[in-house]
């Protein structure tokens, strides 16, 4: 509950304001062409209508929440925080069991599976993955925004954002031209690893939620201990 | 009024988002077998652009490692990158104007341009070195089990670190 | 028991969290201080980040898409 004073504030400035535009009607005209893409998608292409309409709730749950991965990273460095990050560890958890059964159930209990069969974002690691994890994390402090959060803030009507489009197109474009020399000294030594391979699915997801738990736990003490601005 | 001030207008708590998005991303990988992913979706619409412009960057040894970069019958710009980025944009449009938030802001300054366009690069770069963005190769590749997603994840901490350094010394 | 004003308009997060911050340090107990802000993250993170520092802080929308944030410097 806020202050007496700052109630008061808020009565103050309530009255001088005029009253506000309405912009429902045109968010609704948005949402029918949206569906009636769905609708033309589901028609034609089944796969393509999931990714249109999981797309559009992926934008919408982002917008809703203020979700912002950068900030999930940028927070506890800067001032403590880790609300965000937990609610990405959360997000972390329900996902490594549903992928996990997905995963179990396409590829069954054979212990030579190909890698590229099977569902999920599998990739090679190795220093590549370091240089450009640094890289990343970098540019979206000072871009103020990841990717999603570029994606997101576009649609609020920021123009800035669009140039960080912008830059990463260029940026995307000058790693894809220049990968050979990064392939030849790192990325081609490097391999796949799948931890399934190596202690069984049921290893794997029980043993990775209870180290994202343990990690949520830690974010917790960290986030009550921590006042790093004081 | 009241329920629609709670869902549309006031923001939601973090905890609810995470919980939307995992559910969300595990619908997605069942549904299509494909997770949650977008920068790829960039390298496409640059590689479209260049090609307008008469290079031939389909050549690219990058192309030759990675050959299926897209999926069959998908193309640079005609992928579900491009349908995923494009519903991501509207869907939070959709969502910003049913909250009657919605207005344009515009570049505060050069500072501002330099620093988004610089970090924009930074991060496409980054991306496509380590195959992945914060969503692809972090809150899809964990879940998926490979541990290029965790390697990600904790350098990308090292990352923000130094990226703090520089907004507090030269953006602030 | 002055009001402060601080003009965070069109920043990027989390510049609007780091001058509320620096601006609070130079206020006097029972200050308040009042930012006025475009950006929508802003109503979740300096809030929070004002309540967790102890502080007194709510919010109003003044415009489309924009935004007063007060925060009462308690202590």
């Amino acid at each position: 509950m806020a202050s007496n004073r700052i109630e008061e504030l808020k009565k103050r400035r309530q009255r001088e304001i005029k009253k506000k535009k309405s912009q429902v009607p045109v968010g609704v005209t948005f949402l029918i062409f949206a569906l009636i893409i769905y609708a033309i998608f589901l028609a034609t292409d089944f796969k393509s209508s999931m990714f249109w309409i999981i797309g559009l709730l992926f934008g919408i749950v982002l917008q809703r929440a203020r979700f912002c991965f950068a900030a999930s990273f940028r927070d506890p460095i800067l001032v403590g925080n880790t609300s965000i990050l937990k609610a990405v560890i959360i997000g972390l958890i329900i996902m490594t069991i549903g992928f996990g059964i997905i995963q179990f159930i396409s590829i069954g209990d054979s212990q030579d599976f190909d890698i590229e069969n099977i569902p999920g974002y599998i990739s090679k690691v190795g220093m590549h993955t370091v240089i450009g994890a640094i890289l990343f994390g970098t540019g979206m402090v000072i871009a103020g925004g990841c990717v999603s959060g570029t994606l997101i803030r576009i649609g609020e009507g920021f123009i800035l954002q669009i140039v960080v489009l912008v830059g990463l197109i260029i940026g995307s474009l000058i790693s894809a031209k220049y990968i050979q020399f990064w392939d030849k000294c790192i990325i081609s030594k490097t391999h796949v690893v799948y931890i399934p391979r190596y202690i069984g699915f049921s290893k794997a997801i029980i043993g990775q939620s209870i180290l994202l738990l343990l990690i949520y736990f830690l974010a917790d003490l960290y986030h009550k201990r921590n006042n790093i601005m004081k | 009024m009241k329920v629609y001030d709670t869902i549309l207008k006031k923001p939601w708590p973090y905890w609810v988002g995470g919980i939307l998005l995992g559910v969300l991303n595990v619908i997605l990988l069942l549904e299509t077998k494909t997770s949650w992913g977008i920068s790829t979706g960039f390298l496409g619409w640059g590689v479209y652009i260049l090609e307008k412009f008469g290079f031939d960057p389909s050549k690219w040894h990058y192309f030759v490692m990675n050959r299926n970069t897209f999926e069959i019958g998908e193309t640079f710009v005609k992928n579900h990158y491009t349908i995923l980025i494009l519903a991501m944009i509207l869907g939070s449009l959709i969502s910003t104007l049913l909250a009657s938030e919605f207005n344009w802001k515009r570049i505060k300054n050069k500072k501002q341009l330099f620093f988004g366009l610089l970090g924009g690069i930074l991060m496409g770069y980054g991306a496509r070195l380590s195959h992945g963005c914060n969503i692809g190769a972090y809150f899809s590749a964990i879940p998926s089990f490979s541990l290029h997603g965790w390697i990600f994840g904790i350098f990308m901490f090292v990352g923000a670190w130094i990226g703090c350094k520089i907004l507090l010394k030269f953006i602030l | 028991m002055a009001e402060v004003k601080l003009d965070c308009m069109y920043e990027t997060c989390p510049i609007p969290l780091l001058k509320a911050h620096k601006k609070l340090q130079t206020m006097k107990v029972g200050d308040i201080l009042i930012m006025e802000t475009n950006h929508t993250c802003s109503i979740t993170n300096v809030i929070e980040w004002a309540k967790k520092q102890g502080y007194d802080a709510d919010y109003i929308e003044i415009r489309e898409g924009e935004w007063e944030i007060y925060i009462e410097k308690v202590k």
